[in-house]
């Protein structure tokens, strides 16, 4: 394992990139130039969310605020703001990892959705102080609703074709350490 | 669980947790200076966005027209209706034509006799939409049309029949149209045939609304919506669409323009508009006295 030409976790970093770039890219097709009266889930911070929680060296915060801060830009938000959350969601989840792995699923989804509707309305309040347009809040909330209805999918997605699993007890991490 | 959870990081932890006070710090920054300094951080966005989606049309493009084929195939399990639709239709439009026909025989007989020079400045570049806005809360479109093309912001974009939206954003490769249908879009119109002036609010529905109209039981469903040219944003008499009203009453536009099949987009060249450079301020013309302060400032005092 060690002596790769590549680590591993650069592998999966590159992973991680690629994943999210496909998932722009998807996004940026013009197929539907009509407004849609329904929101999907934002499968990027539920990718996030689930790898963090799985493997936090897979997705350094540098990664993540790259990622989140060009979706920031190609997609026309507001930039940087949502990018800052996603990363503080992020760590939030990373500090918990290692209470996480001894848990159930039903707890880590738990932990993923509190944070997730943490970093929403924290989202949406900041947007109404600095009196920005927003989008309507039945959209955000279908937002919402569906990324956490998706998460447990992306989860096991990353588990079980990914390879991302959860360390057990004992494990040495990718850089080897003992976490 | 018992362990500390710091531990094997005592050296690395508070490093780590300055760098990523710095990333947030400089990301929260990002945002505090687009609040500020908003065109500055668009004509940013524009160049990023410049950079990256024309490298992605070599698979975009194909994937499109793909999920396009597929979708028509799907529609011609309704064939048989469509076309007999389209029969009727035809029908009508042949009416039609005959009475264009003769209106344009009447036309060009009358401006003969007006000898009438039509604006020559008002032509058209077209462009193909490459991207959408990527996100289901913000509507506009990405043309492959910029800078290089003398593009320029403010200008009004339109398929074959009504108006589109307005340019805003323009790269040198690119240029981004927010349509109608986007919630900060606001045009100015007047419906006709009374002449009532409107203003067209986008609301991140197919149909936006029309508010501000003045006297309201003097336009109906079904009347004509074109643009007013006031502020001097737009040309005046582009077709917009048609007045209808929803369920609860409230006035909107049915759009002329197809947003379902939005493929090429013509920007009009207009010149002589104000200058878009300025976030916050008032559109006025230039000509506006400037020797008149004292004036201004009681009527501003009035108002």
């Amino acid at each position: 394992m060690a002596d790769r030409l590549i680590p591993r976790y650069w592998l999966m970093r590159m992973l991680y990139l690629a994943l999210c770039l496909v998932l722009i890219f998807i996004l940026l097709l013009p197929l539907d130039i009509l407004p849609p009266s329904w929101a999907g889930p934002d499968l990027m911070l539920a990718l996030t969310c689930a790898w963090v929680v799985r493997r936090p060296e897979y997705v350094p915060a540098a990664l993540i605020a790259l990622v989140a801060l060009a979706m920031d830009l190609l997609l026309q938000r507001p930039p940087g703001l949502w990018a800052a959350l996603i990363v503080v969601g992020a760590e939030t989840l990373r500090n918990r990892v290692l209470m996480l792995r001894d848990l159930t699923f039903a707890a880590e989804w738990a932990s993923v959705a509190s944070t997730v509707i943490l970093i929403t309305l924290g989202y949406r309040i900041l947007l109404t102080v600095f009196m920005v347009d927003q989008a309507p809040l039945g959209l955000s909330l279908m937002q919402l609703l569906s990324t956490l209805m998706v998460y447990p999918l992306v989860a096991f997605a990353s588990q079980s074709l990914l390879g991302v699993r959860k360390l057990a007890p004992g494990d040495l991490d990718a850089m080897g350490r003992r976490p | 669980m018992a362990r500390d959870r710091g531990q094997g990081d005592d050296y690395t932890g508070p490093l780590k947790r300055l760098l990523l006070g710095v990333l947030v710090l400089c990301l929260i920054s990002l945002f505090l200076v687009w609040r500020i300094d908003s065109p500055r951080v668009e004509r940013f966005r524009a160049q990023v966005v410049d950079r990256i989606v024309p490298n992605l049309d070599w698979a975009m493009a194909p994937v499109t027209s793909a999920v396009n084929i597929l979708r028509d195939f799907q529609s011609y399990q309704r064939m048989y209706q469509q076309n007999q639709d389209l029969r009727r239709e035809l029908q009508q439009m042949k009416a039609w034509k005959e009475a264009a026909l003769q209106l344009e025989q009447e036309n060009a007989r009358l401006l003969d006799l007006n000898n009438v020079q039509l604006d020559p400045r008002l032509t058209f570049v077209t462009g193909v939409v490459m991207a959408d806005s990527g996100s289901p809360f913000r509507q506009s479109v990405l043309i492959n049309v910029g800078m290089r093309d003398g593009i320029m912001d403010g200008w009004a974009a339109m398929d074959g029949l009504g108006l589109v939206g307005r340019v805003s954003g323009v790269g040198r490769n690119t240029a981004r149209v927010i349509l109608l249908t986007d919630t900060s879009s606001r045009v100015p119109v007047t419906i006709q045939p009374s002449g009532q002036t409107a203003l067209v609010v986008g609301d991140n529905s197919l149909a936006p609304l029309i508010d501000f109209v003045e006297a309201p039981d003097q336009v109906r469903p079904g009347d004509r919506v074109l643009t007013s040219g006031d502020g001097g944003v737009f040309p005046a008499g582009l077709l917009v669409g048609q007045l209808a009203t929803d369920p609860r009453g409230r006035m909107r536009l049915r759009i002329a323009a197809d947003y379902e099949r939005l493929e090429f987009l013509r920007v009009l060249r207009s010149y002589g508009l104000e200058d878009l450079s300025d976030p916050g301020q008032l559109i006025a013309p230039d000509v506006l006295p400037d020797d008149t302060p004292s004036e201004t400032a009681a009527e501003a005092g009035n108002g």
